[in-house]
């Protein structure tokens, strides 16, 4: 019990120390010129790209190794750390945005007097909840949270969640009706394309090529010879031509996408990493 | 009568039901016009969302990968991650702003630096794949490849060499190599045609799935098949 | 003032009335509880043929990064892969990359895992949330325990009988990616070579999927709900899939109609005015 109170005393003035060495640094680095800063983040930012091209690019040895794998491996905790610090920055400037809304009473300040009280209530029983699973000073589940939990969780987030995501279903319904026109050959293509795709991926496919007597099964003798009445009636089925059409037509489409993206993400990266790019410091 | 008694909230989980069926038809009546109570329940819905992310943010991050490994394991050069990584939230200062760079710089030419193996492991495959497909019959045939197979991919390789025609901006378009791009653009609306086609059943599966909770879980009636 | 035409009226019908003939046409579809047979697509069965050749003992891990607003797509498609997993007697762990879908995964395996008599910790573990999924995959293909630690209810990964002999993804025998998102990219970019990997997307991503379902870098794909209904046919049970199977199929119906009317309107309008 001592020990683990000299620890926990020791690691919290290690953090403190830390605290207050970042917390000085800050006049010391306000005091470089804009081309040190830029010369800092840049030296920084090609740091951190060289240690991971370099992971990727040195050989490894017989047990699949190389120098950076074991730094890597101690390092990846820091690395989620940072991610979830840098996702965190969202909610707080929600918070912040709403918070002012209501200390200075703008308009509709109610609403986010409302995000607010939601956003303190879910945060404080998700920390619980997360707390109490892992057991975490001596947190349990109780009564109280797991139906605190439920209610708010199960039965308003998820639901609120899954129906902010179903009002596209009417808004495309809408759309595709009243804009969906046929104007030129490309946007005849587009439909028509989505309109066999949309029917041949779903039973009704399957359905409708069977009542009008297309042959269900693709036999080896149909495979061997593909010219073959049997064969190609087989093949005019909805389900045949959805799957073609994804499988023949889309798939080198996406894979010409790909290749695109693939080429100018590389080169954006090395322009990142050497920080070519102008406006990111 | 059975039905409504037990229809109605006359227990903590119809009530729990009750409170999500309220939620979705909060929402859903944004769709007859805009009112004060869908805004109040989209607002209630953000706060919720932004105050659930803290728990595992909180816990099952910070406190795993940083304060457990710092307590138990004294692995002392962590405590400088916290810190130095909430420069970030410097970016909301006029006067320091620049230093949040520092975290985001590192950041960027991290995921640079990966950007190597993701060509690599992601790219290169296909490009193996493109250009490795049999275009006729191979001496050794075994009998696993038809001619449909062969037929198709001729198809692909046209359409991929069309397609990237057509998105090959480093000089003018003329002549055969125009009518190529102008293939490659129909070729493109076949593939766009296909998605939308699975994005409408996207949307209309989570509608779907909506209007299932409403008629099984709240009205308790037998739907859908099987 | 003149009369507005027919197709006029038609053209510009009040949007109201256009969602309310939707919800008509899913709530009908769903009490209709007509079954039509699927044709099982090529890719569905090479998902189902690659879970069953797995053998008792073997190692799964599932990626789950979905959330409720994806609910009805992938619920279905993880409900259905899990039951597939566990009848196989096959070990898995989920992560979840995600908040959400942290808590959506851990308590919907709680509860489905308690009817085969899966037992947490021992058969099935739960990773908890990584924020960054490139730093995870990479981490787990060296070392899981460095790279994970502890799992959702902060048992030492070491120390969980599920890991026992497992060391790294490079001993695992397969990946499934349940996710309404881009993970798979960063799946095939930075885990093992030998790792095989199948895919559950939303039915959104599925169309960009079919160039590695073609390169092979994914060995199957269950698209969305129906991929899950067409998936519950080859297991024979019936889960969620099924259920909406017939609503998704008279909704993509009831559109196609609608475009096909919207553009014949359209077409009428522009006849009588030149008339």
């Amino acid at each position: 019990m001592l020990f683990d109170t000299t620890q926990l005393v020791v690691a919290l003035l290690w953090i403190a120390g830390a605290f207050a060495l970042a917390i000085a640094l800050i006049p010391l680095l306000g005091t470089l010129p804009p081309r040190g800063r830029f010369a800092l983040i840049s030296f920084v930012t090609f740091i951190a790209g060289l240690f991971f091209a370099a992971e990727f690019f040195l050989p490894v040895g017989e047990d699949n190794k190389n120098i950076l794998t074991d730094p890597f491996q101690k390092m990846q905790g820091s690395l989620q750390v940072i991610t979830a610090l840098s996702l965190g920055l969202g909610t707080y400037g929600l918070v912040r945005m709403h918070l002012r809304n209501a200390i200075q009473r703008r308009p509709q300040w109610g609403y986010s007097l409302v995000l607010l009280v939601a956003f303190v209530v879910m945060a404080f029983f998700s920390v619980w909840n997360t707390m109490a699973e892992k057991g975490l000073f001596g947190l349990k589940r109780t009564p109280l949270l797991e139906n605190a939990f439920t209610l708010l969780f199960d039965y308003t987030l998820i639901q609120l969640d899954a129906t902010m995501f179903s009002l596209i279903a009417f808004y495309i319904f809408s759309a595709a009706y009243r804009a969906f026109r046929i104007r030129s050959i490309e946007a005849s293509i587009l439909m028509f394309t989505a309109m066999l795709v949309m029917i041949g991926i779903v039973p009704l496919g399957k359905l409708i090529s069977d009542s009008i007597g297309l042959p269900a099964v693709q036999t080896a003798e149909m495979r061997t010879n593909p010219f073959m009445l049997e064969n190609i009636l087989y093949n005019l089925r909805l389900p045949q031509i959805a799957s073609w059409i994804q499988e023949t037509l889309n798939a080198p489409v996406q894979r010409a996408i790909e290749f695109g993206v693939g080429i100018g993400a590389l080169a954006m990266a090395i322009r990142l990493w050497l920080s070519l790019e102008r406006g990111i410091n | 009568m059975d039905w409504l008694i037990e229809f109605l909230p006359s227990s903590v989980e119809r009530v729990n039901v009750w409170i999500g069926a309220l939620c979705t038809f909060a929402i859903y009546s944004i769709l007859y016009r805009e009112n004060p109570f869908y805004r109040f329940f989209e607002h209630m819905y953000i706060g919720l969302a932004a105050g659930y992310a803290l728990g595992p943010y909180l816990v099952d991050v910070l406190y795993r990968y940083w304060w457990e490994p710092i307590r138990t394991e004294g692995i002392w050069w962590l405590v400088f991650v916290v810190p130095f990584g909430m420069y970030l939230y410097f970016i909301y200062s006029e006067r320091y702003g620049w230093i949040s760079r520092i975290v985001i710089g590192a950041l960027i030419g991290a995921y640079s630096g990966l950007a190597f193996q993701m060509f690599s492991s992601r790219y290169l495959p296909q490009l193996h794949s493109a250009l490795t497909k049999p275009l006729w019959f191979p001496p050794n045939a075994t009998g696993e490849i038809f001619l449909s197979n062969i037929f198709n991919n001729w198809i692909f390789l046209i359409i991929l060499i069309s397609v990237m025609v057509y998105f090959t901006f480093s000089f003018e378009h003329r002549g055969a190599v125009k009518r190529t791009a102008i293939l490659g653009r129909w070729f493109l609306m076949i593939g766009l045609g296909a998605m939308f086609g699975n994005t409408v059943m996207a949307r209309m599966a989570l509608l779907i799935g909506r209007v299932y909770y409403l008629l099984d879980s709240w009205l308790m009636f037998r739907v859908g098949g099987g | 003032m003149e009369a507005r035409s027919i197709w006029e009226r038609m053209m510009q019908i009040d949007r109201r009335i256009l969602y309310a003939i939707l919800a008509v046409n899913i709530v009908a579809a769903l009490m209709a509880r007509v079954a039509i047979e699927p044709d099982i697509p090529p890719p569905v069965k090479r998902f189902y043929d690659t879970i069953e050749a797995l053998q008792p003992g073997d190692m799964v891990m599932v990626s789950s990064t979905w959330s409720a607003g994806t609910l009805a797509e992938n619920q279905p498609q993880f409900e259905a892969v899990l039951k597939h997993l566990m009848r196989k007697r096959v070990r898995f762990t989920i992560i979840s990359f995600a908040p959400p879908a942290r808590d959506i995964s851990h308590r919907l395996a709680r509860r489905l895992t308690e009817d085969f008599g899966y037992v947490e910790g021992k058969d099935w573990a739960h990773f908890g949330y990584a924020p960054d999924i490139i730093i995870a995959v990479k981490g787990m293909s060296e070392d899981i325990v460095q790279a994970i630690r502890q799992d959702v209810r902060r048992v030492p990964i070491a120390e969980l009988e599920v890991m026992k002999g497992v060391k790294s993804l490079k001993d695992y025998k397969l990946v499934v990616d349940v996710t309404p998102s881009d993970t798979l990219t960063y799946w095939i970019s930075y885990r093992p070579p030998n790792l095989k990997i199948l895919y559950c997307p939303t039915s959104v991503m599925a169309a960009e999927a079919y160039t590695f379902l073609d390169s092979g870098q994914i060995l199957g794909m269950i698209t969305g709900a129906k991929g899950a209904y067409e998936y519950e046919r080859l297991l024979g049970i019936v889960g969620l899939g099924t259920r909406f199977i017939n609503a998704i199929q008279f909704s993509h119906a009831l559109i196609i109609v609608f475009i096909l009317l919207g553009n014949f309107a359209m077409f009428m309008q522009r006849r009588t005015s030149a008339s």
